[in-house]
């Protein structure tokens, strides 16, 4: 970060390098939609580049951007009322069918759909912990609450999801 | 139920059915009960919502949208730089040609001195009380 505060290019292309690819994909979780995930992740790498003079490293860097990318998420959905609801996730080429390839996109999206449905907080929690394997005092961290806070949010998101999924789960 | 059997439900309920994703402090509680009955149980309905989350599995990010990140970040800065450079320049401008027609437009008092003819043009004067 102290190169690149100094304006070093390299040094950023590298760090934009390691740390994109997952965070595209936590995003994308919180979101629902590659694209706007994609500008969110962008923003964010702004306010590094912007900001990097004034980074204190009171954490990992991993752990702290996690935390600016959870709070542009919330950004984003006060500023957007009703998520995107499009389905454009591609499957690889592949063996199976036509039918099944329609059959588990449409299963993606009901999942995506039940957990877009929950508390931000709560989707945020089984996003980090579940999807992200972040550690728990990591993901309680980056919302910033105690861990027996993020746990309660788990299990009420994950009691909701079943609920509301039920004719998928059995 | 026994608090480690109460202990094992509540992280099967809020962490799922693998092991790696419950605290390191409560694993050995995964491993202790998954061998019982109940606790088989309990760990098959976490995974059936283990599976459902599994379901989405949006596709791979992949490697060259890091550089179209960067690309996009690295060229922002000089294009927001040109912009601050010319909205100043063109501030400047207008300000000195403001000042320039007021200047031409009225003419100068011959007994004022160069000095306040520069800071407040001519035409400001009477209105100062100069």
């Amino acid at each position: 970060m102290a190169r690149i505060a100094c304006g070093d290019a390299q040094a950023f292309r590298r760090l934009v390098d390691r740390h994109a690819g997952w965070g595209v994909s936590f995003v994308e979780r919180m979101v629902g939609a590659r694209a706007d995930a994609e500008d969110l992740v962008q923003t964010a790498f702004l306010r590094v580049w912007q900001g990097a003079a004034k980074w204190e490293p009171a954490a990992r860097f991993r752990t702290w951007f996690y935390r600016v990318l959870y709070n542009l998420c919330m950004d984003h959905f006060r500023a957007n009322a009703e998520p995107t609801e499009d389905l454009d996730e591609e499957l690889p080429d592949g063996q199976p069918s036509v039918e099944d390839r329609y059959a588990a996109l449409q299963r993606a999206d009901r999942v995506r759909a039940a957990i877009a449905a929950r508390a931000a907080r709560q989707r945020a929690a089984i996003v980090l912990c579940y999807y992200q394997e972040l550690p728990q005092a990591d993901a309680a961290a980056t919302l910033g609450v105690s861990e027996g806070a993020l746990e309660s949010l788990l299990s009420r998101g994950r009691a909701a999801l079943r609920k509301s999924m039920q004719h998928e789960l059995h | 139920m026994t608090n480690e059997a109460e202990r094992f439900k509540a992280c099967a309920q809020a962490y799922g059915a693998q092991a790696r994703h419950w605290p390191a402090a409560d694993q050995a509680l995964h491993a202790h009960f998954a061998a019982t009955e109940e606790g088989a149980a309990i760990l098959a309905a976490a995974a059936r919502t283990d599976l459902f989350l599994d379901a989405w599995n949006p596709s791979p990010v992949e490697r060259a949208l890091a550089d179209r990140i960067a690309d996009a970040v690295l060229d922002e800065q000089p294009h927001r730089r040109r912009m601050l450079a010319w909205s100043a320049a063109a501030f400047a401008a207008s300000a000195a040609f403001g000042f320039v027609v007021g200047f031409v437009q009225s003419p100068p008092d011959p007994g004022a001195d160069l000095m306040t003819l520069f800071i407040v043009g001519p035409a400001a004067k009477p209105g100062i009380g100069l």
